[in-house]
């Protein structure tokens, strides 16, 4: 058990090490907290409109820079190690193959969060940036300095980041997997991307699957059924926006959508699992 | 081969055994098999039909691995990291860490000489001897009882060939089995025990090199400061005379000429 921890691990910190090492997503970490940075001199609404579109801001760039990190990071996984032929001296090594998927997983997965956590830290300071900003403006009542504080350090700001991580770990996950059957970068992204882009439609193919009556062909029955239960929904993800916009997401929904996205990880990389252990190097 | 490719025999019918503590030359042109058959061996191809066995465990299980370390024919390496940190990570993959792993990487980056500052340089500054030496020390790092080098030589200049080479005379007087493929066959006449000929995927010839190169219904006598003549007379001439026999026995034919004997005619062009 202890080796079988201890080769995963080396699998994971040497994926993390060269993710950490590749200038490609420090440019675009760096891109990304100038984005969220610069956010800070939009100055022409309402100090809770600015809240909002800082935090609006904030969240999109920190999805939309994880995705790319995600994408290009997971499709380099096992690709690109079967192109470089490093994978030949990993595998020829008392490793177990699902070990190395896990592994690589795992590093990919780490990294994106050291990603999420900085980026985050970044949007939680520029929001304080801008709360001390208007707490020092003259005339300000107490009333409206709550207020100010309360949106500048709201709590449920923890849940739109746990949120943001589990949905990057699900796409990662589902990276991972075609990873594991592609031969090519290119397949893997645009494969993960049609699946992401399926999966914010997924719960219009489950509800129609429900639904008895509506359609009637068994071949078109099969289809949504493939789609409700394979594609995870990327709706269940859109509580971050309700969360951005102020409203009240309960931990209870939070968690529930976090044990969704473990369930999904769990399956697909079992999946890769499977489908990397018959594949010939 | 993928969509509409069809299918390769790589090898067929290929029956072959390496004993413990020998050097075992594969040997074979572009496409003969050898690097398909090490592959084989390490599971990382599975064979259509036929099995192998590594020290008594089924070839590509877990158990066999451990008894193997892997050099490839290029140095196919995460050039990121730096010749410590290959051999480190190298020894986690195989199950190994703590203080007993970082003394291993500092003996053995000492042996391929790579220590000190060398093997904190990037993969990527590194020459393709150096990759080779620190791919060895990679290979070593599990403490295998069996060394599997895919041209360990390719590409790499006379003198780390000849470092490779000492190395490998090296880890045969440690009690190690080296099963390498080349296409230098002077060093593989220097270094190997036994050889096995591959060619478009069969075994043509294997066999003790002795066995192999040596012409036995020929003599050859090399002597010391005298001229050749009839050999009875010419050996009782010689020690009459004060001569010294340096070697007396059948003569051997080079490795190469026998190799390219052994290829097909239309191939040998």
């Amino acid at each position: 058990m202890i080796g079988c921890l201890r080769r995963i691990s080396a699998v994971a910190g040497n994926t993390f090490l060269e993710a950490v090492r590749q200038k490609v997503f420090a440019v675009l970490l760096v891109f990304a907290l100038v984005l969220i940075g610069g956010a800070n001199y939009f100055t022409e609404f309402s100090f809770q409109e600015q809240f909002k579109f800082l935090k609006d801001l904030g969240y999109a760039a920190i999805s939309l820079t994880g995705l790319l990190v995600g994408l290009l990071g997971a499709a380099q996984l096992i690709p690109g190690e079967i192109e470089r032929r490093t994978i030949l001296t990993a595998l020829c090594r008392p490793l177990r193959r699902w070990e190395f998927v896990v592994g690589k997983y795992f590093g990919l997965t780490t990294y994106l969060a050291l990603m999420v956590v900085i980026m985050a830290l970044a949007v939680w300071g520029v929001l304080g940036w801008k709360e001390g900003q208007f707490l020092r403006a003259e005339g300000l009542d107490s009333e409206t300095a709550a207020t100010i504080r309360a949106e500048a350090m709201d709590p449920r700001l923890l849940q739109a980041v746990l949120l943001v991580g589990a949905k990057l770990a699900v796409v990662a996950a589902l990276a991972v997997f075609f990873s594991t059957i592609a031969t090519s970068t290119t397949f893997v992204m645009a494969m993960t991307l049609l699946v992401y882009l399926i999966g914010h439609l997924q719960s219009v193919a489950r509800e129609q699957w429900l639904e008895t009556g509506e359609v009637t062909r068994w071949t078109v029955r099969i289809f949504l059924a493939g789609v409700a239960l394979l594609v995870p929904d990327f709706n269940l993800y859109n509580l971050i926006d309700e969360i951005v916009a102020g409203n009240v997401v309960v931990w209870r929904t939070t968690l529930e959508v976090l044990g969704y996205s473990g369930v999904y990880i769990g399956v697909l990389l079992a999946a890769a699992a499977c489908m990397f252990e018959g594949r010939d190097i | 081969m993928g969509w509409f490719r069809g299918r390769v025999l790589a090898l067929e019918g290929l029956e072959m055994e390496v004993h413990k503590g020998e050097v075992f030359g594969l040997l074979g042109p572009n496409g003969s098999g050898k690097s398909t058959a090490m592959k084989m061996i390490l599971g990382l191809l599975r064979p259509t039909s036929g099995s192998a066995e590594v020290c008594g465990f089924r070839a590509g299980t877990i158990a066999a691995r451990r008894q193997i370390g892997f050099l490839p024919e290029n140095p196919y390496f995460p050039i990121f990291l730096s010749g410590a940190e290959l051999v480190r990570y190298y020894g986690r993959l195989s199950g190994l860490g703590g203080a007993g792993l970082e003394k291993r990487v500092k003996e053995l980056l000492e042996l391929v000489r790579l220590g000190g500052e060398a093997g904190k340089r990037p993969l990527r500054t590194y020459s393709k001897g150096m990759l080779q030496r620190a791919g060895l020390a990679g290979a070593l790092v599990g403490d295998p009882e069996i060394l599997m080098l895919d041209e360990p030589t390719a590409g790499v200049d006379p003198a780390g060939s000849r470092e490779i080479r000492d190395l490998i005379l090296e880890l045969k007087a440690r009690g190690k089995t080296v099963i390498f493929s080349s296409h230098l066959l002077e060093q593989v006449e220097d270094v190997a025990d036994r050889v096995i000929i591959l060619h478009r995927g069969k075994k043509l010839r294997e066999g003790r090199l002795e066995d192999l190169l040596t012409r036995k219904n020929e003599w050859e006598v090399k002597v010391q400061g005298l001229p050749e003549g009839d050999r009875q007379e010419l050996l009782a001439w010689m020690k009459k005379k004060g001569g010294q026999v340096v070697r007396e026995g059948a003569p051997r034919e080079r490795l190469e000429d026998y190799f390219l004997r052994s290829l097909p005619e239309e191939t040998r062009r």
